[in-house]
């Protein structure tokens, strides 16, 4: 479905990205794994059109998205989380997925009706389906940190994506949200016959999840393969084992 | 509209004048925007002040000295002032956002602005020029205001006199240094209170000089403080924020497309300098220079 | 929409004020009615602004621009043309909301401080060209005497035109706000990477804010033009956008009716301290010091703060 080909991106003379590669196969689940500074918040801004490549291919459903601004990436089926909290602070809980939601429906330019009363099912959906539906009124800036965390992957949801990219989604969590968060995770690819493509610090949640695991370490991919292939790369273990 | 080259040089001379003139405000505008971040509203009205205060004192004396010691005693008074707002009101406010600073400085310029009329009526007041720089001499046959020469060599005077302080002296480069990094340098244990009072005195006495310089070129009137303070911003702005020498390209750019504009529709000729902004901000957003910002 | 407004307890307030604005008139002395006119052209005005900074997040620095062109607009249409003059008073707003389109287009693409200060550079052109083309706009001298239609030509009968107009335009901007359109801009206002990653065109609907918004500011010009019958080249100097930005400051960004407030307090302080003084401006100045000292949210915002805590946490946690 995604296929990353040789990725190279540079600021001023700093490699952040030096020939990533990635491929992820519709419906599973992979995870890119690498130290601190390896590259990964990189390459996913790389593919979701935050940020341009210098040089190699992205490919989503066949389709060269290489060159595309993010708003277009968004309407092609790729959304993300982000790994520091991304909201609307001002605006509902509610509101915060609505955005996504009417965007979705090519309803956001409508002028002259009241937005409360537009999309509210489907909106109200989605925060049922991570466990926000009771919070739906609160501000969004005051909640918890681990709430706005679930919230992040709402509003992400609000685009009925097919590849969903999770930038560190239990970053900062307590263990019971992480545990939580991971079963809500599991079920949402289930449910929506998700595809998705995170990076995880906690080795425990990338092994108990993922199908494919793509290491990158100085902006390099090392490897992509499943755990156990990637678990006796000798490579891999020095990286992880040798240097941390 | 027939002019042969003389008229030509001479009007480009005048233009350079100007800029000179233009130069000295904005260099100071630049200067305290840079080290301060602070977008001066009301270093207009000081400009304001210093043609005020030129008038004043030239009535006092007889004949020409007044001029010259009002060269030297209108934009000391302006730096008094100035210090005054800073320690009073500015320095509390320093932490606030660029956009409340400018509203304050905005409020400060209506003050004093109020301050000028209470002082000195409403009236326009003009300032002749001392005797040895009045009249004209001739270039290749046409005729050059001398007091317009005299700008011209103040500008790289006072050009050269602003390198050596922000190059040479350690209060310069402090002040260059903090214009980049002001937390560095308060952990260096060097008073940045002060260094920014000092910078902000600067920077108005420098609006202080172009007022009293201009006050013979124009007519002293209320309300020359927001025309010229939209001119200032535009040229630091087009410039680059914060940059001395951004703030002489600027300020040539305003001038000379002024001059070349009474040239060929006198009518327009303040059109064409805002024209060069629009074009320089299209081109380059950023300001020509680098900017401290 | 507004079902629940009718039943709420602030419509009975709402209600009761409007009434009496509506039989003012008839007991008020003249110079009442003109300073209330003038308050509701300058709300409006304020209103239109507050569209794009306090809803919008754009840095519009010269917005006064589009409500004088919107005024020399009409002004020109009626002494120029022979036109039918309510012809004059729809091309104001339309050339306003244009010349919003064009120079948003050139803004939008740069960000937050460029974009004021293109802004700044292109409003200051326009109104360099307006102060010198004496035989057209009438240079520094502005366009007086303008004539109106017979229907709106008393001081009664242009305080009610303005009136109704503005009631009209607030219950559009209310509406416009609240549509999807409206918390998409303030969606864009409150992160707009956020709003490009979740497929919104952010430019496109910025530019649309702005126009929307100009549009509104060009109203307000043609109803300054039906209550005073002249335009000034003062209307597009950049003090009165550092103006209506104070009024907006100072009845309170993010709320709906704060720029009401803030344009009421200065056209009623300028008014009446200048009765008293000819250094109001002094007086202006020294509670503008006193506002941006104590009351950062502004007038409204300040209010809100005491009873909705959880905004003014979210505002803190903003900065």
């Amino acid at each position: 479905m995604l296929q990353v080909e040789g990725v190279i991106k540079s600021f001023d003379d700093f490699m952040a990205v030096d020939g990533a590669n990635l491929t992820v196969g519709k419906g599973e689940i992979v995870a890119v794994i690498g130290p601190n500074g390896a590259g990964k918040t990189t390459l996913f801004n790389l593919i979701t059109g935050a940020l341009k490549r210098d040089r190699g291919r992205i490919v989503f459903k066949g389709e060269d998205i290489s060159e595309l601004p993010p708003y277009e990436i968004c309407k092609k089926g790729i959304t993300r989380s982000y790994q520091i909290v991304n909201i609307f602070p001002r605006l509902t809980v509610f509101g915060n997925v609505q955005v996504a939601v009417l965007s979705h429906q090519r309803r956001s330019s409508n002028l002259f009706q009241p937005a409360q009363n537009i999309a509210v099912k489907e909106t109200r959906s989605i925060l049922e389906s991570v466990g926000l539906l009771d919070k739906e009124k609160g501000i969004a800036g005051s909640l918890s940190h681990g709430d706005q965390k679930i919230l992040e992957i709402a509003i992400a949801l609000g685009n009925e994506p097919e590849l969903l990219i999770l930038d560190e989604p239990t970053a900062g969590m307590s263990p019971e949200e992480t545990q939580a968060a991971i079963e809500l995770i599991k079920r949402l690819a289930q449910m929506r016959g998700l595809t998705i493509l995170f990076c995880e610090h906690d080795m425990d949640i990338v092994f108990s999840i993922a199908q494919s695991i793509m290491v990158m370490r100085h902006g390099q991919t090392i490897i992509q393969g499943s755990l156990k292939e990637v678990r006796s790369n000798k490579e891999v273990q020095e990286a992880y084992l040798g240097g941390e | 509209m027939t002019f042969g080259p003389a008229e030509l040089i001479c009007q480009l001379l005048v233009g350079i004048s100007r800029s000179m003139l233009l130069f000295i405000v904005c260099a100071g505008l630049s200067f305290v925007l840079g080290v301060l971040r602070i977008p001066n509203i009301a270093h207009g009205t000081l400009y304001m002040i210093g043609a005020f205060a030129t008038f004043s004192v030239t009535k006092m004396f007889a004949g020409s000295a007044g001029f010259w010691i009002a060269l030297i005693v209108a934009p000391l008074l302006v730096a008094v002032v100035s210090l005054v707002a800073e320690r009073a009101l500015f320095c509390h406010l320093y932490q606030r956002e660029h956009l409340m600073l400018l509203l304050f400085t905005f409020a400060i310029s209506l003050i004093l602005g109020d301050l000028v009329k209470i002082v000195w009526g409403a009236e326009y007041k003009s300032v002749s020029a001392p005797a040895l720089l009045k009249g004209s001499i001739s270039i290749l046959g046409a005729s050059f205001p001398r007091y317009n020469l005299f700008l011209i060599l103040i500008g790289p005077l006072v050009a050269v006199a602003i390198w050596l302080f922000t190059n040479k002296t350690k209060i310069g480069k402090i002040s260059r240094a903090a214009a980049v990094d002001r937390e560095m340098v308060g952990v260096l244990g060097i008073n940045v209170s002060w260094v920014f009072a000092i910078a902000f005195v600067i920077g108005c006495y420098l609006a202080g000089v172009g007022g009293a310089l201009v006050a013979p070129t124009v007519s002293i009137t209320l309300g020359m403080d927001h025309t010229l303070i939209i001119e200032a911003f535009l040229i630091v702005i087009i410039g680059g924020l914060g940059n001395m020498w951004g703030a002489l390209v600027g300020s040539l750019i305003f001038g000379l497309t002024h001059s070349f504009g009474v040239l060929f529709w006198p009518q327009f000729a303040i059109v064409f300098p805002y024209i060069a902004v629009v074009i320089v901000l299209l081109l380059r957003p950023k300001g020509l220079l680098k900017s401290v910002w | 929409m507004f079902k629940n407004f009718f039943h709420s307890k602030g419509f009975g307030l709402v209600a009761g004020i409007f009434i009496i604005l509506f039989i003012l008139p008839l007991f008020a002395p003249r110079f009442y009615v003109y300073i209330l006119a003038l308050i509701y052209v300058t709300s409006l005005l304020a209103m239109s602004l507050n569209m794009v900074v306090g809803h919008g997040g754009l840095f519009q620095f010269h917005h006064g621009v589009f409500y004088g062109v919107g005024a020399y607009a009409v002004a020109l249409m009626l002494t120029k043309t022979s036109l039918p003059m309510w012809v004059g008073f729809i091309v104001g707003p339309v050339v306003a909301a244009i010349t919003g389109l064009i120079i948003g287009w050139f803004c939008v693409r740069l960000t937050r401080l460029y974009f004021g200060m293109l802004q700044i550079s292109l409003g200051s052109l326009i109104w360099a060209i307006v102060f010198r083309w004496y035989s057209f706009t009438g240079g520094d001298d502005g366009i007086h005497g303008i004539p109106m239609p017979s229907l709106i030509s008393s001081l009664n009968s242009s305080y009610y035109f303005i009136l109704i107009i503005l009631v009209v335009c607030l219950i559009l901007m209310y509406m416009i706000l609240k549509s999807p359109f409206g918390s998409t801009l303030q969606a864009i206002r409150d992160n707009s990477q956020r709003c490009e990653a979740v497929g919104i065109n952010v430019r496109r609907y910025q530019l649309g804010g702005i126009v929307v918004a100009t549009f509104f500011a060009g109203v307000a010009g043609v109803l300054f033009v039906a209550l005073e019958r002249s335009v000034f080249a003062e209307m597009l100097f950049w003090v009165l956008s550092l103006e209506i930005f104070i009024m907006c400051l100072l009845g309170g960004w993010f709320t709906f009716a704060g720029p009401i407030l803030g344009a009421a307090i200065t056209v009623a302080l300028r008014t009446f301290v200048g009765k008293y003084t000819e250094y109001w401006t002094l007086i202006l100045g020294i509670m503008l010091i006193l506002v941006i000292f104590f009351l950062p949210e502004g007038v409204m915002g300040f209010f809100q703060g005491l009873f909705k805590p959880g905004m003014k946490e979210v505002a803190e946690r903003g900065k």
